[in-house]
């Protein structure tokens, strides 16, 4: 079922226009990745969506929800908690705040902070936190009237490697349980928890589809054979009659691979008097197709 | 009203747990006992000191208790706002300036309840410095200079709360309006220039808000218009509410600047 759908949604300060003409939707229980370069519009466009920022032109909806502040849970790339409010007390307000029941809302915030692994600080100030504390307790404050739809700007970025796991295999967790959408510029990120990718870029949203769609789409498989040295790559290169490139001891081929083509490559390879130390098909990864889009786009 | 409440326990928290609930009432106290202490001693003071010429005979004024309370009021006015108005001035605008009142706004909340339990807090806040600060000044001047009045001593308190409600209620609409700099900026000028200019050029009108401290004061004599009082007291309210009205509109207006 389809949870949101945005259409023709469009942000302008000024002459400057920041989000063009963005159409997507999301559907229930999957994870949608926000991807782009730097000022591509991504916090603009989650801003939209929670309501904080007015749209030029466009709409957000959901079927049958009024206010949609109601059902979504924000996360931004920074948060700020007041200083002088502890974890449980934050968390308590922000559940009130939200619609939770007076009654529930303590309940909620202490289960879904020992969900988040704060359960040992319950009572800290926030003023004490770490950088991965904070992103828990902002995970907390998203989740804890149990929303529809998850917004997560950056969420792992700002943190250190071990945090940065922490974050996402949580993440990986709530997947399960609720709608996510999340932007980032961290393309590994995208690549372990996505059902559908939106690549923004100047606004535009300029490439969608699930990670297999858009790999397929950009893939061009290419062939990796590993020489043990420079000059046999070389060699081989200047041999055979191949699409190759060479890079240091690596040959990469360019071909299409069907069976017969895979058995001459072979046959070449077994018949010279190279030392053949790996032969491997290799797939665009999200960053040659990140580049690729990002390039693509820039030439237009 | 749910909303209201939370609202008004989370600023009553920050009050608390910033001390604004424990430091502006002792600054209140502070200027409150000075006149009437000040005053009675004056003369052994200057003795103490010493440094006066021979024969030298100074006449001290004979004080009235009401005299006593005018000069508290006076601090008050002057001292006393200049705290009340910094440590409010932030209320709305530095929460958009650091960030934490995004995770507010992105919230189904109202802005009506979101500016009013500001408002709340900051006047309680207020109430409870003045009167703490009236209470150490009345109990210096009743030991020192006589009784007071008590009806009218409370006439006068209560009159005073009035022109605080309004300054509180000045503050919170620049906050909402602008960033913390602007809105203390033009507080300050509403405020305090306002009071200089009226207290300068006064005589030529006889009903203005910036009047209803001296109001308060007559309040305990009686040389005072019974009209002109009432006429400045409804302006000063419709005041208080238009300010009120104008930081709920632009705190909602404003929302979209906050730091994400």
């Amino acid at each position: 079922m389809t949870l949101l759908t945005v259409t023709s949604l469009t942000k302008s300060f000024g002459t400057q226009t920041v989000v063009d003409n963005l159409s997507f939707s999301i559907e229930e229980h999957t994870s949608t990745a926000l991807i782009g370069p730097n000022g591509a519009g991504k916090t603009t466009t989650l801003s939209m969506l929670t309501g904080l920022l007015k749209q030029t032109s466009g709409s957000i909806s959901m079927e049958g929800i009024n206010d949609i502040r109601r059902v979504i849970g924000f996360l931004p790339q920074y948060p700020q908690f007041y200083s002088w409010l502890t974890a449980l007390e934050y968390t308590e307000m922000t559940a009130k705040l939200s619609g939770v029941e007076v009654k529930k809302a303590r309940m909620q915030s202490q289960k879904i902070l020992e969900y988040v692994g704060l359960g040992a600080a319950l009572h800290k100030k926030t003023a004490t936190f770490s950088g991965g504390m904070k992103q828990r307790l902002g995970i907390a404050q998203a989740l804890v009237h149990q929303p529809k739809l998850l917004l997560l700007d950056e969420p792992v970025s700002a943190l250190d490697p071990v945090g940065r796991r922490e974050i996402m295999n949580l993440l990986k967790e709530i997947q399960n349980e609720t709608t996510i959408l999340y932007s980032t510029h961290i393309l590994n990120d995208a690549e372990e928890m996505t059902d559908q990718l939106l690549f923004l870029r100047g606004g535009k949203l300029v490439e969608r589809g699930s990670l297999k769609e858009v790999r397929t789409r950009f893939d061009e498989p290419r062939i990796k054979i590993q020489f043990s040295s420079p000059s046999e790559a070389l060699q081989f290169t200047s041999q055979s009659e191949l699409p190759a490139t060479t890079e240091g001891s690596v040959v990469f081929v360019d071909i299409v691979l069907d069976q017969p083509t895979m058995q001459q490559l072979l046959n070449h390879l077994a018949n010279s008097p190279f030392t053949v130390e790996k032969v491997e098909r290799v797939t665009a990864s999200l960053e040659d197709i990140f580049m690729k889009v990002a390039l693509d786009h820039e030439s237009v | 009203m749910s909303q209201f409440s939370v609202l008004v326990q989370k600023e009553l928290r920050e009050s608390w747990r910033s001390f604004k609930l424990l430091w502006i009432p002792l600054v209140f106290i502070l200027l409150g006992v000075s006149d009437p202490l000040l005053n009675y001693f004056m003369m052994d003071i200057l003795k103490a000191v010493g440094g006066m010429p021979e024969g030298f005979e100074m006449v001290m004024p004979e004080f009235t208790p009401a005299d006593i309370l005018a000069a508290s009021t006076g601090q008050f006015q002057s001292v006393g706002l200049i705290v009340l108005i910094t440590a409010f001035v932030g209320s709305v605008s530095r929460e958009r300036q650091n960030g934490t009142a995004t995770l507010l706004y992105v919230r189904p909340i109202s802005y009506v309840s979101l500016f009013l339990s500001k408002w709340v807090v900051a006047v309680l806040v207020a109430i409870v410095s003045i009167v703490a600060g009236y209470a150490a000044s009345t109990y210096y001047t009743i030991i020192l200079y006589g009784t007071v009045e008590w009806d009218r001593f409370f006439a006068m308190v209560g009159t005073y709360i009035i022109w605080i409600c309004l300054v509180m209620a000045i503050t919170l609409a620049m906050s909402a309006s602008f960033k913390t700099v602007v809105a203390a900026t033009i507080t300050i000028i509403l405020v305090l220039v306002g009071l200089i200019i009226d207290s300068f050029i006064g005589s030529f009108w006889s009903v203005s808000p910036w009047k209803l401290a001296n109001f308060a004061l007559a309040l305990l004599s009686d040389y005072y218009d019974k009209t002109d009082f009432v006429i400045t007291l409804g302006l000063s309210i419709g005041l208080i509410v238009l300010f009120i009205i104008i930081g709920i509109v632009m705190s909602k207006r404003n929302a979209s600047t906050t730091k994400i």
